[in-house]
């Protein structure tokens, strides 16, 4: 039950329409970091960036999100190394 | 055997030092006539100081001196071919390319000779990526046009997704990052061949149900000479200010070479034709 506007868009995304679905994604963001990665409490935000943006720059961010950070926790926490068990 | 050779040469050096030396003049000021000791012996001989032994050992020590050196400098030599043949491979990224602009007019890469070029692949749909490292070319250009070193450098945006990326498209894509950039697309085989060239991946993703789709890329900023080769590239990690810094660093040992080459040409010149032309 998605709901997007951009998705038949054949064209490519304008200099705005880039701008919006960026800033529309960054409050997404910034909601999930504050409310500990629980998407429930976002989903206006989460209507809000899928509307912005491309079905699959919703796809691409979202997985930039978890990548991004993956990476945090890793520059924070060290990673074990595999051989040592 | 060599022991005992090592000792007769031994021994008969000891009995020429001390017959050589001369006791009266032990004590003797610089009034006194000094005496030279007199060589009754001939130089050469069996008693001289050189003996078919010495001219043997010293020709042995010579000939290894000398292919020591030869040897020395065929690794000079081959360490000078090395250095040409990477220069040599460093020109194996790039080359020609025939493309479309905006209008659809065949677009020659020959038809930038003269102008330095900084070259992006990327496609109009590209989420984030693609966007920002046209938006630090952008910044990149505009920099390099405040500078005096600046000989003229032309950005070009070539589309790694044809079949979404008509001329068109791609022309009111480009546009929007900077007006003096140049956008080219082109047939599927024409993006291959340039993509192959500039040893530029990229790789269609799995389409959606709207027939959407993200292209994986290499994202890399390449820089051509005027003479249409390639020279650096710039990955995502470099900042628009290291990019101008490079690309100026670039620019002035470009002139510098060609400065020396078009002075060594008007020497070799000179002497030729035996008279002096004055360069300014």
């Amino acid at each position: 039950m998605k709901y997007n506007i951009m998705s038949s868009k054949e064209e490519f995304l304008s200099k705005n329409e880039r701008t919006k679905c960026w800033s529309s994604r960054d409050h997404f963001w910034e909601c999930l970091r504050s409310n500990n990665d629980k998407a429930d409490k976002c989903t206006d935000l989460r209507l809000i960036y899928e509307s912005s943006c491309p079905v699959q720059w919703v796809k691409h961010f979202d997985r930039k999100y978890n990548y991004l950070k993956f990476k945090e926790k890793m520059e924070k926490d060290g990673y074990e190394p595999l051989n040592e068990k | 055997m060599s022991y005992f050779c090592s000792r007769i040469i031994f021994q008969r050096f000891q009995i020429k030092q001390i017959k050589k030396f001369n006791f009266s003049n032990v004590s003797g000021g610089p009034n006194k006539h000094v005496e030279f000791p007199k060589r009754n012996k001939p130089i050469f001989g069996k008693d001289g100081p050189i003996t078919w032994k010495t001219v043997g050992i010293t020709g042995v020590l010579g000939a290894g001196m000398v292919t020591y050196l030869l040897y020395l400098k065929e690794e000079q030599e081959e360490k000078q071919r090395r250095e040409r043949k990477r220069q040599l491979g460093k020109a194996q990224i790039g080359g020609p390319f025939e493309l479309l602009d905006g209008s659809n007019n065949i677009v020659k890469s020959e038809q930038f000779l003269g102008k330095w070029m900084l070259i992006y692949f990327g496609f109009s749909h590209c989420p984030d990526i693609c966007p920002d490292e046209l938006e630090k070319m952008a910044l990149v250009v505009d920099n390099l046009e405040k500078e005096d070193m600046n000989t003229g450098i032309q950005g070009i945006f070539i589309t790694v997704d044809p079949d979404r990326d008509t001329p068109k498209i791609v022309d009111k894509y480009i546009k929007e990052f900077s007006s003096k950039f140049i956008g080219l697309s082109g047939t599927s085989d024409q993006i291959q061949q340039v993509c192959k060239r500039y040893r530029v991946y990229y790789s269609p993703g799995k389409k959606d149900v709207d027939n959407d789709y993200i292209v994986d890329h290499t994202i890399i900023m390449y820089l051509v000479n005027p003479e249409g080769e390639f020279i650096d590239y710039f990955g995502q990690n470099k900042t628009a200010d290291e990019i101008v810094e490079h690309i100026l660093l670039h620019m002035f040992k470009f002139k510098q070479e060609k400065g020396s080459l078009l002075s060594n040409t008007l020497e070799k010149i000179n002497s030729l034709s035996g008279k002096k032309i004055v360069t300014s």
